[in-house]
């Protein structure tokens, strides 16, 4: 880019960029209005609270809900949550799109679904960072279902499915998978290769194939069905190849970020879902 | 109303169109057509004409990219999905589509200076036969332009276009064209599926969130 065309270009860049900054300063400020006098006596107390750690328990009651001693009232209340909502999701993806993703705040959003009521939760971010690191997600998720839960985990158990393991999602509250980039592309290119094998074999013909067909021989999400609501987390305009097969009819709600996110983020991506209006092409 | 606009840009629309193509300019841009019936409910008018003005709207929209210098568009116009909708409302869109297509063939001369090809992707059996017959001679017609392209989706989903896709990979297979050992990439896909170039932008033209 040269000449004045550019720099008007770049000076526009830049007026967008502090216009979209201040948008969202202003969203999290009018965010923040229902805790402003918590805030404001917090700020009061802050030496003394930084003493105590106080800032960083806040920080964590912001993203994690009740305190730990709470958590039978918390359950009941996640529970009344999901039932008050006029439609609940079935299957949520959590689509991350920023480059650093927070295992503990993932951890959270997995939880909360559970808790919510939510049979089938998949994890994606398109480096496959959560995918590689399975271990400590699954470690991060099983610390805070006791905490947010309590001990009583039985009623709330999470089973991972990995896409290579079948029929271990039978008798659980919610399932999980945890995928990345490779699995969906990866999977329809397979499926199309074992198809052509078969039509090489003369056990099928290419007038065979059809949609149906097709779906049954893809199996990335086998025994999840389609998701019904996809949270997108951070600020590109794409789901950066989450299953592309199965999210033609899917909600997608976009959120600035997981990093810190709260319950009350979560809830009201759900509450928005519950309101929206699908007609399915009709 | 001409599939692309006529009309040269007003002066701080050419100004405008200078200090974009300054920066980085997508090479494909997709529209997905959809609130046409929100929007003539909005304006108190009948579903058809909704339609109507939304492809006239689409009519701007194409000019404003042919200016801006990108040269590939794909326009979503009706998906497999709507034939759910009412048989009325189906058939106004046919008749919509028909009217579309042939003020297409009358304006081959237009195509023809800004070297347009024609592509129209989706389960064309699906349509009416003389509306079949229109695309085929669009179609056929600009098959040699390249300086830009316009993909029209009409009786599509992409489940539809991805098992096309793999249905002409075994075809290739049982011509002894293709060997089922040979390695099938993504690549393929998009090659199948009718495209030069991926998307860079995919703009919904309505106020739901979706």
């Amino acid at each position: 880019m040269s000449g004045a065309g550019g720099l008007a270009w770049r000076a526009l860049h830049a007026l967008l960029r502090a216009l979209l900054c201040l948008q969202r300063a202003l969203l999290a400020c009018l965010r923040g209005r229902a805790a402003a006098a918590a805030a404001t006596s917090c700020a009061l107390l802050a030496p003394a609270a930084r003493a105590l750690g106080f800032r960083e328990a806040r920080a964590a009651w912001r993203r994690r809900g009740p305190a730990r001693g709470a958590a039978a009232r918390g359950r009941q209340r996640w529970r009344a949550d999901g039932r008050a909502l006029r439609k609940l999701p079935v299957h949520v993806g959590l689509v991350v799109t920023e480059e650093e993703p927070s295992y503990a705040d993932m951890a959270s959003l997995v939880v909360w679904c559970m808790a919510v009521g939510i049979s089938y939760v998949s994890v994606y971010d398109h480096n496959g960072i959560f995918k590689r690191n399975n271990a400590r997600l699954m470690d991060e998720i099983l610390k805070q279902q006791q905490e947010l839960l309590g001990l009583d985990c039985s009623k709330y158990s999470v089973e991972f499915a990995n896409h290579d393991k079948t029929g271990q999602v039978l008798n659980c509250q919610s399932a999980l998978k945890v995928l990345s980039s490779e699995d969906e592309k990866a999977d329809i290119v397979k499926a199309a290769q074992n198809f052509c094998q078969l039509v090489a074999q003369q056990q099928r013909t290419h007038s065979d194939l059809d949609v149906n067909m097709l779906d049954n021989l893809l199996s990335s999400t086998n025994g999840f069905p389609d998701p019904d609501l996809v949270l997108k987390f951070g600020p590109v305009d794409s789901t950066l190849g989450f299953l592309p097969w199965h999210i033609r009819l899917t909600e997608i709600i976009s959120l600035p970020s997981h990093l810190n996110i709260s319950y009350e983020d979560f809830f009201s991506a759900l509450h928005h879902y519950a309101a929206c209006e699908q007609r399915w092409g009709k | 109303m001409s599939w692309i606009r006529e009309g040269e840009l007003t002066i701080i629309e050419r100004f405008c169109a200078n200090i974009i193509k300054a920066g980085p300019m997508p090479k494909h841009v997709a529209f997905i057509m959809d609130g046409n019936r929100r929007y003539a409910q909005k304006c108190h008018v009948e579903r058809q004409q909704g339609h109507s003005q939304g492809f006239d709207k689409l009519a701007q929209t194409l000019r404003w990219c042919l200016n801006l210098g990108i040269r590939e568009v794909t326009v979503y116009a009706f998906s497999i999905e709507n034939f759910k909708r009412s048989k009325e409302e189906v058939d106004g869109l046919m008749d919509l589509a028909r009217q579309k297509f042939s003020r297409l063939l009358e304006e081959q001369e237009n195509l023809k200076k800004h070297g347009v090809c024609i592509r129209v992707l989706g389960d064309l059996p699906l349509l009416p036969v003389d509306i079949q017959e229109l695309i085929a001679q669009a179609v056929l017609a600009t098959r040699n332009y390249n300086k830009c392209f316009l993909n029209v989706c009409f009786a599509y989903t992409s489940r539809h276009e991805i098992s096309n896709a793999v249905r002409e990979m075994a075809w290739g297979v049982e011509q002894g064209l293709l060997e089922p050992r040979h390695p099938i990439h993504a690549w393929c896909f998009s090659q199948s599926c009718g495209q030069n170039i991926p998307f860079g932008t995919c703009v919904k033209l309505s106020f739901s969130s979706r």
